[in-house]
């Protein structure tokens, strides 16, 4: 299998454009999309999330990392929804109403999308009623909320309250992240959890979701 | 190591250098200097210097000056036992290192102050073979351990072995000298080697004002002699040894130095040496020695100036503080000097790391800070790149408006040649910083200093060399 070793090596070195021709020629070749996700993908991804949190390597080398991951899932999602493969998940994020910031979401999106989770991304300055349609016509595992402002903070506890109005609070989880938001101001608007950092916001998706 | 160029900041106008050479030499043929070593003395009287024997003064010519600048070497490379380690002492090539010889560490596992140990030179050594933005060693402690014959040789040895980047130490004795020197020809595989990669270098000093001593005369001969490379301090002390104001204290650092300068070229012309300041204030209201004050980097740095306009490669003193502390005094006083020094473009500036409490103290947790310190002043120095590829137009082009940058080839390209990466700053979110125990810069640094006490492996010296070293010298200690 030693197109999937060269697929994790050259995902490691955040070679985008080569990815998904290697992704493309693993599939010729008659590897199971799955294995191709695993053993070359994931694996690569593996090593580079644990290179970054030993400190040896930087977010924007996780981040080109990551849009070789992207590149690569391109090609292979069609194939494992052929197969039947179970998809990691998906996730629908925004930047609340009033709010224009988009680098941090942006970043969160990047590093999900790193991990194998597909993204929707809504946008900035997103009225609530674009997020509870969101909710309903995507079905996403997670909605990602984000905000910068501690004025439009206040908006996260909006869209919760028009989820649960709406009767779809429970087909989804809520996370919130931002620089002014907190542990504790998560827990007090009923969100289902907060990640202080892009990285930490791909571990919390998982520990949400598995 | 690829050498940075300094001198964006320029302490003194062209004019103002001019008018302190000239006046320098006045001080030089018109007072003169005592020179109470008589192997000095005589070379000085050989070479037709004007002569007193009976106050043992002797006045140097504008042209003897002259002629000795002329003859010494505009570059000066002070070798590590690795060439990675070289420094090009020329132009305005910036490097910093250690500075010694003092008498007291801090401990680093009692945090407490006590008298300095030849283990100290040993660990010191290692920690600063370690740290990556440290660019030589000045041999920075005594070994107060050992009786005083024993000192020069042990302290030489334990650093080469410890330690492969430049070693320049201040030395007590003339036997101890003579074998130091010995001892490096043995090392470096013969004495013709050791001249063409001088990987251990010396310091003596004049004293101020306008003195060259008996004993540090006669060593700084046959250094000469032996040409070897040697820096020649003068340190001089606003309102004490020298006048109170700047510019006159800078004019006698200059005739200072240049005395010994003049004396290593009439001994063997074409010495290696740099020309030296250890200069700084005096606190007036106490009449204490001050090492962290600003003058002391306006000192430094017109020194540098000084010795740029005569050509010749230099040695200062900057990156010191008065603080007994880890604190924030003792911050600002060292990056401000050191800064300051760096910035006019000084070749070799000593005394930038583990110094604490005027220069008498060395402090093992301080050689990690410091070493940040100098990492982010060599960035200063280094200044900006402007080219099509820092500009990156064609990065601005991938983008385009509202996009960011994290993700492109050309940040992650650029981004470590680029930054500075801070190994001991704080830059977490408070809520990381707090689950780690909230650390100071303090508890960080003595962290890392164990770590490297505890991990590194210094290049050291083959067995059998070391064997033949120990049965050459029996004073050198296990």
């Amino acid at each position: 299998m030693e197109v999937l070793q060269k697929i994790s090596e050259e995902l490691q070195k955040g070679n985008f454009k080569e990815v998904p021709k290697l992704v493309q020629e693993a599939l010729y070749t008659g590897i199971a999309p799955s294995k191709i996700l695993s053993d070359g993908l994931v694996a690569g991804m593996d090593v580079v999330g644990e290179r970054f949190r030993m400190d040896e390597i930087f977010l924007p080398e996780v981040l080109i990392s990551a849009k070789a991951m992207q590149a690569g899932m391109e090609v292979l999602r069609p194939r494992l929804v052929e197969t039947g493969a179970k998809l990691a998940g998906k996730i629908v994020l925004g930047t609340v109403k009033g709010d224009i910031h988009d680098i941090g979401k942006n970043l969160v999106k990047m590093l999900l999308e790193g991990a194998g989770y597909q993204v929707i991304d809504a946008g900035i300055d997103v009225p609530i009623e674009k997020f509870v349609d969101a909710v309903k016509i995507n079905r996403p595992n997670i909605l990602g909320l984000s905000a910068l402002l501690t004025t439009t903070m206040p908006m996260m506890k909006e869209v919760i309250e028009s989820l649960i109005e709406a009767g779809v609070r429970n087909n989804v989880k809520v996370m919130v992240g931002g620089a002014p938001i907190t542990e504790k101001f998560a827990k007090d608007i009923g969100a289902d959890g907060y990640a202080p950092d892009a990285a930490s916001a791909v571990v919390k998706v998982r520990e949400l979701i598995g | 190591m690829k050498p940075f160029a300094g001198g964006q900041y320029r302490p003194l106008t062209d004019q103002g250098v001019r008018k302190i050479h000239d006046s320098a030499l006045t001080l030089l043929s018109e007072i003169g200097v005592e020179v109470h070593s008589r192997l000095a003395f005589e070379t000085f009287q050989k070479l037709k210097a004007v002569c007193d024997p009976s106050r043992k003064l002797v006045k140097i010519s504008r042209s003897m000056v002259e002629d000795a600048i002329d003859k010494a070497p505009k570059k000066v490379v002070l070798c590590g036992r690795e060439e990675k380690h070289d420094l090009y002492c020329e132009g305005k090539n910036v490097y910093l290192g250690t500075g010694g010889t003092v008498l007291n560490v801090i401990d680093l596992e009692t945090g407490q102050k006590r008298p300095s140990l030849l283990k100290d030179v040993r660990d010191i050594a290692k920690l600063c073979d370690a740290l990556e933005n440290v660019h030589f060693m000045v041999l920075p402690v005594y070994p107060n351990d050992l009786p005083p014959q024993e000192v020069d040789i042990n302290r030489f040895h334990s650093s080469i072995l410890n330690c492969s980047k430049h070693l320049m130490g201040g030395i007590y004795t003339l036997k101890g000298t003579l074998d130091i020197i010995k001892m490096a020809e043995i090392i470096a595989g013969s004495p013709k080697a050791l001249r063409e990669r001088p990987f251990v270098s010396f310091i003596t000093c004049v004293v101020s004002p306008l003195k060259i001593d008996d004993l540090y005369g006669d060593i700084l001969y046959h250094i000469a002699k032996a040409g070897v490379p040697v820096a020649i301090p003068a340190e001089p002390l606003t309102g004490a040894t020298a006048p109170v104001t700047i510019a006159g204290l800078l004019t006698g650092v200059h005739a200072e130095t240049l005395s010994g300068v003049v004396l290593t070229q009439l001994v063997n012309p074409g010495t290696p040496v740099l020309y030296a300041c250890t200069a700084t204030s005096t606190d007036l209201k106490t009449m204490g020695y001050v090492s962290g004050s600003v003058e002391m980097g306006l000192i430094n740095a017109g020194a540098a100036a000084m010795s740029q306009f005569v050509n010749l490669p230099n040695y200062t003193t900057a990156g010191m503080s008065d603080s007994k502390l880890v604190d924030t005094q003792n911050g600002y006083e060292k990056a401000m000097t050191n800064i300051l020094v760096a910035l006019s473009g000084s070749n070799f500036i000593h005394d930038a790391a583990g110094l604490v409490e005027f220069a008498s103290t060395a402090s093992y947790k301080q050689y990690v800070i410091d070493d940040e310190i100098i990492g982010m002043v060599m960035r200063a120095v280094r200044g900006i790149e402007v080219t099509d590829e820092t500009i990156a137009l064609d990065a601005y082009r991938r983008i385009g408006p509202g996009g960011n940058f994290l993700a492109d080839p050309h940040t992650v390209q650029w981004m470590r040649k680029e930054h500075f990466i801070p190994k001991l700053s704080d830059r977490e979110l408070r809520m990381n910083w707090e689950k780690s125990g909230r650390p100071g810069a303090e508890e960080r640094a003595i962290a890392i200093a164990k770590r490297i006490l505890r991990n590194h492996k210094p290049m050291g010296l083959p067995k059998e060399l070391n064997d033949q070293l120990r049965s050459m010298f029996p004073e050198i200690k296990p």
